[in-house]
């Protein structure tokens, strides 16, 4: 696996099972997980056939600031409970019906529309932090349109005006985006707890920075810093500064933003903090393997000098046997 | 905010891996312990693989970076993907665990790589795990375990449970268990083999363990060799499974069984199999639904190398222990593995116990003239009986001070791997 | 660069072999205990004078000999940050396997890598040149997986950024 999904796999499949035609309806209570402390909770608190869909996400806060609930109600407008469930703060209701009592079903009949339906929840955490985003890159347009009705080519963006939103989206580590007039930058601030792994990271990390000179020129760019916090977000207040923090900066131009490669975009760039974490594992893994395939190449080396101390019974020709020491 | 990451739970055994979150009633994904790797240029030898083909070339070529650039270490499948890869070509089929123990290192730590990270999506720094061992696993075992879910993965905190001791704590559900206690004997029969294990508060007793070379693949086989002789129109393993799992019962006769059979016809039952295709064929179901589960209680109707019956087997390891705490094994019989799921297997697993316990007591009271308090023998089923070890792992992990007896991150760095080899036993509430 | 290198390993090679000439030897400060004389430093007159053979500042080798054991101690090069976590992350991983490698000394002494501990009671057991074999070949064998790691994670690194930054064109 190269890539990681965008999608909950856990979240998917249980959906698929319990929306399927004809299937029976049964009770759940499973809490499932994601990345990045998402977690989720499915259940079924009133009747069997009437699923609770929850969604617990630590930068909720800050994505409310986004424009996250006009989102959710385009995306899930008719599944979505005015009030979420306790302790989470996005909940859904499917609800497959139940003849007997009367209540109708409020999911479509088609096969095909409920399949997008259950994909469509199976991306509840990408959409939920796909808000901001979206907003960011609106404001490109709106700014890139506002450029070229000035036709300024020397425009400066510094000051366009457009704030930096942030969303802590992890205990230490949080996601900047600021769009601007031909670009839209989104900054990834990164920590590592351990040794190996941040220098694994800035491995990975100068690779990145590299690529885009050498083999694929159409990517955003990538700019990585150290400590220091890029010039986009030095204003923002409440910056970890230390040792051990880094800022990765990702420089999304417009070719990327052209409305059929937006959404894609979003998906993918939002998952570059556990993409990234997830190949500094596999690489440690990696090593692990090649290392014990050399601590036994080094055993067997070590092996040969023990002496074949199997000695051979003596017979003599006639097949007697030797026996010594006793008599 | 901590409820919120809920810790990992990994059952990996021999057969099927069970991963799921703390907390949950059962484990949300269930599928083989099965890794699918590349097979290195089409030589055909399954065990290339274990080493990245690079390095058997290093030797001869100076090694070209291109080549070095492989990524054949991130080309893999696990679990039912893995099996359905290795139908096709380019892939060979691996079971890292073998007899409960994890044979190959290479092999685990991508599975586990694919567990965390395609199927339960989580970010291993932010969550606990709870892993399973075997009983008498070697301590390197659990060095290797720990060098990989720390050194490796990062994992903020490690508890490696014995799966006998988990198997109990899940039978705290039931009703019939009265006290929580860690003490009693596990009775697990999966697939290949049934393991009898007794433990003494929360400590497995080694020397004591037995296993019986009878489990859920000999009953298939049983049934399947049943419907071969009566020439059904469909004798495959799965339509013998299925037939397993749907029809069969344990008996508590099986003379008045047979009989009951005959003057009541309706106890012969139809399954309809799907061949696919839109043909569907009827296979009769005859006594095979009592006589398969049988082969516990009287093992000379299917094999004939071990003949022992499961409750005198239950009743020789229970003897093999200390004298103190005897009286807690037979009172709390624990079953786990799904080839213990069959209905009544406890009452009459429990019924053969006691007669071998008293007929014992009978004949010391005959023999030293004292009279005897009797002991009690309890075999306790329960509807988690299935999953029973992921789930006892499950229920220990959710309570709140299950990340107090994880090793953390920082322990490790601090002591190295062999700080695993003791794990604090949880307080018995 | 190999051009130091035979040279440097054949003076190892010499100076093991001497080293390695050991016999029993017991204790003599505690009664019934043989003790390896260069580990406990008890007795001055069992020590022998150490030798450091240095192929450059990074590299080097130390042995230890005494009456009835020999210390060897490696320091493998690095270059940089990532050759210093590599070497740290596999001598670690070979000094948790030290049951299996018998003349592996789980401990490295300060400034060194990776240390061996060669006794009486281990050239009496095995063949005294195949040790010394094993311990050439593993001072070849180390170097070249270092590097190959490194060249390993870099080529990795590229590789997964291209594949992280294609999907966006």
């Amino acid at each position: 696996m190269l890539l990681l999904q965008y999608h909950n796999l856990l979240l998917q499949t249980i959906l698929t099972e319990r929306l399927a035609i004809d299937a029976s309806p049964s009770s759940i209570d499973q809490i499932v997980s994601d990345f990045d402390n998402v977690a989720f909770h499915i259940s079924t608190p009133e009747r069997k056939s009437s699923i609770l869909i929850s969604l617990y996400i630590k930068c909720f806060n800050d994505l409310q600031k986004y424009g996250v609930e006009e989102l959710l109600q385009r995306k899930y407008g008719d599944y979505l409970l005015p009030t979420p469930e306790y302790g989470y703060n996005v909940s859904l209701m499917l609800d497959l019906g139940d003849k007997e009592a009367g209540i109708p079903s409020n999911i479509p009949e088609e096969a095909e529309a409920r399949q997008d339906l259950i994909n469509e929840i199976a991306l509840l955490k990408r959409n939920v932090i796909a808000a901001p985003f979206e907003i960011a890159f609106d404001k490109f347009d709106q700014l890139s349109a506002e450029a070229a009705e000035k036709s300024l080519e020397l425009y400066v963006p510094e000051d366009s005006g457009a704030e930096v939103m942030a969303i802590h989206y992890r205990d230490e580590e949080s996601i900047f985006i600021k769009p601007s007039h031909d670009r839209v930058t989104v900054i990834f601030s990164t920590i590592f707890k351990d040794e190996t792994d941040r220098v694994f990271g800035k491995v990975f990390l100068q690779e990145f920075v590299d690529a885009r000179r050498r083999a694929i020129q159409n990517a955003p760019q990538v700019l990585y810093s150290h400590k220091e916090p890029p010039l986009e977000i030095r204003h923002v207040p409440g910056l970890k500064t230390g040792d051990d923090i880094g800022y990765a900066t990702f420089v999304l131009f417009p070719r990327h933003l052209a409305p059929q490669r937006r959404q894609n975009c979003i998906s993918h760039i939002q998952i570059f903090r556990d993409y990234f974490h997830y190949h500094i594992k596999c690489s440690k893994a990696y090593m692990h393997s090649r290392m014990r395939y050399r601590v036994s190449e080094f055993l067997k080396v070590l092996n040969r000098a023990k002496p074949e101390n199997a000695e051979k019974e003596k017979k003599t020709a006639s097949g007697r046997r030797f026996e010594i020491g006793r008599r | 905010m901590a409820s919120f990451t809920p810790a990992v739970v990994m059952d990996n055994g021999t057969g099927y891996t069970k991963l799921g979150f703390a907390g949950n009633d059962a484990p949300s994904f269930i599928f083989p312990t099965a890794i699918a790797t590349r097979n290195t240029s089409g030589s055909g030898k399954p065990s290339a693989p274990s080493k990245p083909s690079f390095l058997t070339s290093s030797g001869s070529s100076g090694g070209n970076l291109s080549q070095k650039r492989g990524t054949e270490d991130l080309d893999f499948f696990i679990g039912d993907e893995a099996i359905t890869a290795a139908n096709g070509p380019n892939y060979g089929l691996n079971y890292p665990v073998r007899h409960g123990q994890v044979e190959n290192w290479d092999h685990m730590e991508r599975f586990w790589e694919n567990s965390i990270f395609k199927y339960l999506r989580c970010e291993p720094e932010d969550h606990h795990f709870l892993m399973t061992e075997p009983p008498l696993n070697p301590p390197e075992n659990r060095e290797n375990t720990a060098e990989i879910m720390f050194e490796s993965f990062n994992c903020a905190g490690l508890y490696i449970a014995v799966q006998a001791v988990l198997a109990l704590a899940a039978s705290w559900t039931s009703s019939k268990a009265v006290d929580k206690t860690l003490t009693g004997t596990v009775i697990d029969s999966g697939d290949g083999v049934t393991h009898i294990i007794p433990v003494a508060e929360g400590y497995v007793i080694g020397s004591a363990i037995k296993n019986i070379p009878i489990a859920g693949r000999d009953i298939t086989y049983f049934i399947q060799n049943i419907l071969r002789d009566r020439n059904e129109p469909d004798s495959s393993l799965r339509t013998a499974e299925m037939i397993k799992e749907q029809f069969c019962y344990v008996s508590p006769d099986i003379v008045k069984e047979f009989n009951r059979f005959d003057r009541e016809p309706e106890r012969f039952q139809k399954y309809l199999v799907d061949q696919g295709f839109g043909r569907r064929v009827s296979v009769d179901v005859g006594y095979e639904r009592f006589l398969a589960p049988e082969i516990f209680f009287n093992p000379e109707i299917a094999s004939s190398d071990f003949l022992t019956p499961l409750p005198e087997v239950v009743d020789t390891v229970v003897q093999a222990c200390p004298i103190d705490v005897r009286r807690g094994l037979y009172k709390n019989i624990v079953l786990s593995g799904g080839s213990t799921m069959f209905r009544d297997f406890g009452r009459r697993l429990q019924r053969d116990i006691r007669t071998l316990a008293d007929a014992r007591i009978h004949r010391s009271e005959v023999l030293s003239g004292t009279k005897s308090a009797g002991v009690e023998v309890q075999v306790i089923s329960h509807k988690k009986q299935r999953n029973a070890v992921w789930f006892g792992g499950s229920l220990l992990s959710s309570t709140p001070e299950f990340k107090s007896y994880c090793y953390t991150k920082q322990d490790y760095d601090e002591m190295g791997p062999g700080i695993v080899r003791n794990f604090s036993l949880f307080n018995v509430p | 660069m190999s051009q130091s290198l035979r040279p440097y390993l054949s003076a190892v090679r010499a100076s093991l072999a001497v080293a390695l000439t050991l016999e029993d030897f017991a204790s003599q400060t505690v009664e019934r205990h043989n003790t390896p004389e260069v580990e406990v430093r008890t007795s001055a007159e069992a020590l022998l004078n150490s030798m450091m053979i240095s192929r450059n500042e990074h590299e080097r080798v130390l042995i230890e000999p005494s009456i009835n054991s020999v210390r060897v101690s490696i320091s493998i090069k690095q270059a940089d940050e990532i050759e210093r976590i590599l070497v740290h992350q596999f001598s670690r991983f070979l000094t948790g396997r030290a049951e299996a490698f018998y003349i592996l000394r789980r401990k490295p002494i300060p400034g060194y890598d990776i240390s061996f501990l060669i006794t009486n009671s281990h050239t009496s057991t095995m063949l005294k040149h195949k040790l010394v074999d094993f311990i050439i070949e593993f001072m070849e064998e180390v170097d070249k997986e270092i590097s190959e790691m490194k060249l390993f994670l870099n080529a990795r690194a590229r590789f997964v950024a291209e594949a992280y930054l294609t999907p966006f064109d």
